[in-house]
């Protein structure tokens, strides 16, 4: 009798064991909205079997562990911590989403927060303006305004940067402006956009009269002109696709690294108006 | 002294009462609604102040914010002298959350000398995001970051220079406003209290004792009516004073007749008096007068009666030896017993003369008042009769029913005489014109051992209301006709003595019964001694 019981449970271990093979572990940073948001249109493409882990569930989770004895054929980072922890990795190919700064490493690959620059300079050809300033950080965004200048310059566009190091120098950079552009790009950088140096950008916009491109629709609100937006949704199901044809035998180095394909273009119309400006793609 | 009397007065009375509170009521007011004020504008001009400091804080705050994040100094100094260039700021300073001041402008050293210190803080946009949490879809908070903070000193001189200048108008108007209120309840007062003090004018006068005095007030409202009742009082009272006094002079009249009156009958009684004690020196003077020649002629009557009894032997020896012979026209046999019986009758008639004198002398005397253990009540009724033999009418039946075997009493014969002579004359003066009869009845209750006397008449009688007063003293129903009012005064007087008592019963035109009763004392001798 005894060793039936014995056996019994030893079937019921193996029939667990099954329930613990899945195909991606998603890391997600933290238990957020916009990231749900995300993981669902990544479930929505990609059919494999998932676990999702919140790092800040944990006070330190023990991936190596996780990963040795789990065996995720992939590993899918949403946001700059998850994406942070899982570049410790080897091995396990990393799609990472929702990551601000993403530093292009081997077997990493994901779908970035940044449009692509194409996208902004076409809303300020449509506005008509040809020099637009932009403040940026470039240890945050070097790489994306290198890539927005070399298109700028295909589309006829001269951006006028100014570099900052620190938020509090935004203001007398903005300052240094004055005069010398026809509208602004405020950039989805820390360094560049705070909460105190936000105003800024608007008061500039106000008092010279050029329009704010903007990354978020929050800021039309405040004095923001257009604001191109990204669809978090989306953004998963274009990372689900990848990650489905990660899984599917392609390799990661074979995939590289995308901007969100939709925008969700916003304009304000009043300040539009006040500023005389005219906007045909405004939704 | 005058005028600190006639303050005393004024500051006593009503009209000053009432003009004291009124004025130091209005004073109190006055003073509270002028503090009021002048309070309300002081707190009002402050809280503008702080309103305008606060309004400037906190626009120089928005203003500074940029600036103050970037540590724009010269862009801070722009803006805090801007601000500092407000009359009422004293000092501007702008700090950051570390508390380094980055800017300041004005005298920091005048904050010492008071005024408003205004300190707001310099935040940065609440709704403002990071561009992290706004591309993760984070929505706007109402949460504000304080970066630094503005520091506005204002000057409260202007409000200290306002509120001397409040306070000396107020005072000013205040003082103004009490004194014509004051002046205008003085007048009010005075037209009030006029009547009020022409009513107690008149209340006093009327005290005083000046019933005629009147309030002289017209009109209908409460003291009007007041001095009217007060008038109708006096009026009363005087009416009152004037019947008494009436009353009084009625009253002093009939006393006047009364004391007359009584001096009238006191004088009769003093007249009546006189005359009595008078009649006790002439009958004593008579008595003497006639007891010298009566003694005479007893003794002569005597001397006749012992010679005769000499002389009879002799004359009768003549008779026999000459025969008949007349003595002054008498013959001797007839005058012989005519005679003796003429000298017996003068011994026996000077004999009761001398009784009837020496009654008459007794009674006004007095004589001895011893009492006698063994007084024959019969033989005292005699005595009485004998002293009233020459008081009798012809037209008066006097008959005496005396009783037998009446014990002796003790007692006065002489009083009880004067008792019975009263009550005996007083029976004769009450029949009418003189005429009737009055008895005299004498008897012996064995079983209660009294004696009595009763004297009846039928005469006019008394009537029931005079006949309780008939035993006071100097009340007669003929004191016109000589009565004392004495008489029964005194006999009751002298029957109650001994122990008796004297009752009077009487029907109005039917007669009089007066009953005289002695008690026998049990040691006295039941039978008189013959």
């Amino acid at each position: 009798m005894r060793i039936l019981s014995t056996l019994f449970i030893c079937a019921l271990m193996l029939v667990a064991v099954p329930a613990l093979a899945y195909d991606a572990l998603v890391l997600q940073s933290l238990r957020e909205k916009g990231y749900d948001e995300a993981v669902r249109g990544v479930r929505r493409e990609c059919r494999a079997s998932m676990r999702t882990l919140v790092l800040s569930d944990y006070a330190e989770a023990d991936l190596t562990r996780i990963m040795r004895e789990e065996h995720p054929k992939l590993v899918i980072a949403v946001g700059d911590r998850a994406l942070e922890v899982a570049e410790t990795l080897r091995g396990t190919p990393v799609l990472y989403m929702m990551a601000l700064n993403p530093k292009p490493r081997q077997n990493v690959t994901g779908v970035g927060m940044l449009l692509d620059p194409s996208r902004y300079l076409a809303v300020f050809n449509s506005l008509g303006s040809k020099r637009v300033g932009v403040v940026y950080d470039p240890r945050r965004s070097g790489a994306y305004l290198k890539r927005a200048q070399f298109a700028a310059r295909r589309s006829g566009i001269d951006l006028v940067l100014r570099e900052v190091h620190a938020p509090k120098e935004t203001p007398s950079m903005l300052e240094s402006l004055r005069g010398k552009v026809d509208a602004l790009w405020m950039l989805p950088d820390l360094t560049a956009v705070s909460p105190v140096s936000t105003e800024a950008y608007f008061l500039f916009s106000q008092g010279e009269g050029v329009p704010v491109v903007t990354f978020a629709d929050v800021y039309l609100s405040m004095g923001g002109a257009v604001a191109l937006g990204i669809d978090r949704f989306d953004i998963g199901r274009q990372l689900g696709e990848m990650a489905q044809s990660v899984l599917e035998g392609t390799p990661v180095e074979g995939i590289a690294a995308q901007a969100p394909r939709r925008a969700m273009t916003r304009s304000n119309d009043g300040v539009l108006r006040r500023l005389k400006a005219i906007f045909g793609a405004g939704t | 002294m005058k005028k600190t009397w006639r303050f005393s007065r004024y500051r006593n009375s009503f009209r000053f009462r009432l003009y004291f509170i009124f004025t130091g009521t209005i004073a109190f007011l006055t003073a509270a609604f002028a503090s009021f004020y002048v309070v309300t504008e002081i707190k009002g001009y402050r809280s503008t102040l702080e309103r305008e400091g606060r309004l400037l804080a906190t626009i120089l705050s928005q203003n500074a914010r940029l600036p103050l994040f970037a540590e724009n100094q010269e862009a801070l100094s722009l803006l805090a002298g801007a601000t500092a260039r407000y009359p009422s700021v004293l000092f501007v300073s702008i700090s950051n959350t570390e508390g380094r001041v980055l800017t300041s402008v004005g005298d920091d050293k005048k904050l010492e000398e008071g005024g408003i210190e205004m300190s707001v803080p310099v935040t940065s946009p609440g709704p403002v995001l990071s561009p992290e949490a706004v591309l993760l879809g984070h929505l706007p908070v109402e949460e504000e970051r304080v970066i630094g903070r503005v520091h506005l000193h204002l000057d409260t001189s202007g409000a200290r220079a306002r509120l001397n200048s409040l306070v000396v108008a107020s005072i000013a108007i205040a003082t103004l406003f009490w004194i014509l209120v004051s002046l205008l309840c003085y007048q009010v007062l005075k037209r009030v209290t006029s009547s009020f003090n022409m009513l107690m004018a008149g209340i006093e006068e009327i005290g005083s004792g000046k019933l005629s005095a009147r309030v002289e007030l017209d009109g209908n409202d409460e003291l009007d009516r007041a001095a009217n009742a007060i008038n109708a009082m006096a009026a009363s009272l005087e009416l009152r004073d004037l019947e008494n006094l009436s009353l009084q002079e009625e009253l002093l009249k009939a006393m006047r007749l009364e004391v007359q009156e009584e001096k009238k009958r006191v004088m009769a009684r003093l007249i009546h008096t006189n005359k009595m004690t008078s009649l006790g020196l002439l009958l004593s003077s008579m008595a003497h007068e006639i007891n010298n020649p009566n003694a005479s002629i007893r003794f002569s009557g005597h001397n006749i009666a012992k010679i005769w009894e000499d002389v009879v032997p002799l004359l009768d020896g003549i008779w026999r030896e000459e025969g008949e012979f007349y003595l002054a026209g008498v013959p001797y046999q007839t005058a012989r017993g005519a005679l003796a019986q003429n000298a017996a009758n003068i011994v026996e008639n000077s004999e009761r003369i001398a009784r009837v004198v020496q009654g008459l002398r007794d009674y006004g005397v007095g004589g001895s008042v011893n009492t006698r253990p063994s007084m024959e009540i019969n033989s005292t009724v005699s005595a009485a009769l004998s002293v009233l033999a020459c008081q009798m009418k012809q037209d008066v039946q006097l008959k005496t029913s005396l009783g037998t075997d009446i014990p002796a009493i003790a007692g006065n014969q002489q009083q009880i005489e004067q008792v019975l002579i009263n009550l005996i004359l007083n029976a004769m003066q009450a029949l009418p014109d003189g005429r009737g009869q009055v008895l005299l009845t004498t008897s012996y209750d064995s079983a209660a051992a009294e004696v009595a006397v009763e004297v009846q008449d039928n005469g006019t009688g008394i009537s029931p209301d005079m006949i309780d007063r008939l035993f006071e003293p100097f009340f007669s129903t003929k004191l016109d006709k000589g009565g004392s009012g004495l008489g029964l005064y005194i006999s009751q007087y002298i029957v109650a003595e001994r122990g008796g008592r004297l009752q009077l019963s009487s029907r109005p035109g039917k007669g009089t019964l007066a009953r005289v009763v002695l008690p026998v004392e049990q040691h006295a001798p039941q039978r008189p001694d013959c």
